[in-house]
């Protein structure tokens, strides 16, 4: 049932994936910031990644538009909430919404196809050795850099105060830091690696699509929750090890679901129903504990119900 | 030092919750003050600090620290000069980062923040050193995150962040008020510990009359966003809770019925 090609796609979709997921943590849950952007970054990554190799550009190149182009995708939603004072939720949905019109500009049509074009993963398999597993090489190498760099980032002066900003606001303007300027800057971050996964994942799967993004943002939170639960928070870099695990964990619920016989057209339909556990459970956890009394630490008990929003 | 001229600011203009919370008020600070203020509730105590902090933008007036009129600055930019620490505990510090990060942000505080590793070994050890003195044993906490300390431990880490950097102009909102009676004690004594230390020019809001009169060199009693008790020198050596409670209600023409403030006085 489960053959050893099945096993290494989802690994390596998982992986791509995972950089979405990226993203979303730094929005979700560094800023506190729940970014409804993702949906048309996301396809914004593909549709231009695709379209420029499509036109004969480098597809390393290519790529490394998709980041930017998904950063000033952030840059527009982070303007929109700042500085039009429009909620957070509003301000995502108003770039999402631009950018589905922008994604068939871009694209000049539904979809794209790059059947037999020359993309990152066709080069990297070219390399000696790398004929069989290159893509899942190049994308277990793509997110331990990533995850390495965010975690670098987080962790220079610029990166804690975009972490309190996310947690204290108040707090971090008192001393001295403009909070628009980070709240700009997390999310063109995030909305930079989300289109990148985009970019990753047209080439994969070799055509980008308008309607690509839809349901991105459930799945990218789902990610992030499942990895929280299993792996854990007390660190940064716990954190970013359990969103890139989430996001693989969640590709191989969806392919063994698939393998079950659900339909791929259920798949949104599941997606809500893992956030919704996800979402509950803490909260179950939480009054479980407090029903047990002493067999969990109070330090334990607390990291939980912080959580659990 | 500070210069605060004229400072007016009239919230919900126009509506029927109309309220003057600023009212051509007027301050002048030397280098070194350790001012305590005092008023009612809704005496306008807190807009005053709030107006010097920049929350928000007063209605007319000026603001001038060492002459350099920061009335227009916003609050992030002003930071480079003024700190603050706040009534509630939890407001001065981020609950989800450790003691050590939270204390190199305050490090940094008023200057622009570069992409570079914000920790290294030097400052941790200066930050376990200025820990020690708070004399909390925090010093041997850095990787601790500050969710799991109590009210006055990061109140006292708070006050240290605020002081860490030194500010022309520190500014205490009852910060002592949600403590209990000996934490608020202890906070306290390393507030005047600090401001003494570092001849800080400092503005501290208490409900407290006996603390304002033992703490500190002024004190300023407020009424309706206005000044209308202002006592330094012999006159305030000389003077009594019973007396301040008096005075008010004479410069005000406003029977003192804060139980509060009685409370506070009378203890």
């Amino acid at each position: 049932m489960f053959s050893l090609k099945l096993v290494v796609g989802t690994l390596e979709i998982g992986l791509m994936y995972a950089i979405m997921v990226l993203g979303v943590y730094l929005t979700f849950r560094i800023l506190d910031y729940a970014d409804l952007t993702v949906e048309g970054s996301f396809t914004l990554g593909a549709a231009t990644a695709a379209t420029l190799i499509f036109q004969g550009y480098n597809p390393w190149l290519a790529t490394s538009i998709a980041f930017l182009v998904g950063f000033i995708a952030g840059i527009f939603t982070g303007i929109f909430h700042t500085k039009f004072k429009i909620t957070a939720l509003l301000s995502g949905i108003l770039t999402m919404t631009a950018l589905y019109s922008i994604n068939l500009r871009v694209m000049g049509k539904a979809n794209v196809s790059l059947l037999k074009a020359r993309t990152i993963f066709s080069d990297f398999e070219k390399l000696p050795g790398m004929e069989k597993y290159g893509v899942l090489v190049l994308c277990s190498l793509t997110i331990v850099i990533l995850g390495l760099l965010v975690y670098l980032f987080l962790n220079t002066e610029i990166g804690l105060a975009l972490r309190a900003t996310g947690d204290n606001e108040l707090m971090i303007r008192s001393l001295g830091v403009n909070t628009d300027i980070m709240k700009i800057l997390g999310l063109a971050l995030s909305n930079g690696l989300v289109a990148f996964s985009g970019s990753f994942v047209a080439q994969n799967q070799q055509f980008a699509d308008a309607s690509m993004g839809i349901g991105m943002i459930v799945a990218g939170l789902a990610s992030v929750i499942i990895g929280e639960v299993l792996v854990g928070t007390s660190s940064i870099a716990r954190a970013i090890v359990a969103v890139i695990c989430g996001g693989v964990i969640y590709r191989i619920i969806i392919a063994i679901v698939l393998q079950l016989g659900l339909e791929a057209t259920d798949l949104k339909l599941l997606t809500a129903v893992i956030v919704l556990i996800a979402l509950v459970t803490p909260g179950l956890k939480s009054k479980f504990t407090a029903f047990n009394g002493g067999i969990l630490g109070k330090g334990d008990q607390y990291a939980n119900s912080s959580k659990s929003n | 030092m500070l210069t605060v001229q004229n400072l007016t600011k009239i919230f919900n203009k126009g509506t029927i919750n109309e309220k003057k919370a600023l009212d051509h008020f007027s301050l002048e600070l030397a280098p070194g003050d350790f001012v305590t203020v005092i008023g009612s509730n809704g005496a306008g105590k807190s807009s005053m600090m709030n107006a010097v902090a920049g929350v928000f933008l007063p209605d007319c007036g000026e603001i001038l620290i060492d002459g350099q009129n920061i009335t227009k600055w916003p609050s992030h930019k002003r930071a480079a000069l003024i700190s603050r620490v706040f009534q509630d505990p939890l407001s001065g510090t981020a609950a989800s980062m450790t003691i050590e990060e939270n204390l190199v942000m305050a490090l940094r505080r008023g200057e622009s923040r570069r992409l570079r590793w914000a920790l290294n070994v030097n400052k941790r050890d200066y930050f376990r050193n200025e820990l020690a003195k708070l004399g909390l044993g925090l010093e041997g906490r850095l990787t601790t995150k500050v969710k799991l300390l109590s009210g006055g431990q990061r109140q006292a880490l708070t006050l240290l962040m605020a002081t860490l950097q030194e500010p022309k102009l520190l500014l205490l909102d009852e910060h002592t008020a949600a403590l209990d009676p000996k934490t608020a004690e202890k906070v306290l004594e390393l507030t005047c510990k600090v401001a003494e230390s570092s001849k800080l020019t400092t503005l501290m809001i208490t409900h407290n009359l006996e603390q304002a009169l033992s703490v500190g060199n002024r004190t300023i009693m407020m009424h309706e966003g206005r000044i209308v008790l202002d006592i330094r020198g012999i006159e305030r050596n000389n003077m009594t809770i019973g007396r301040l409670l008096e005075m008010f209600e004479k410069a005000s023409g406003v029977h003192m019925n804060n139980d509060r403030m009685m409370l506070a006085g009378t203890r």
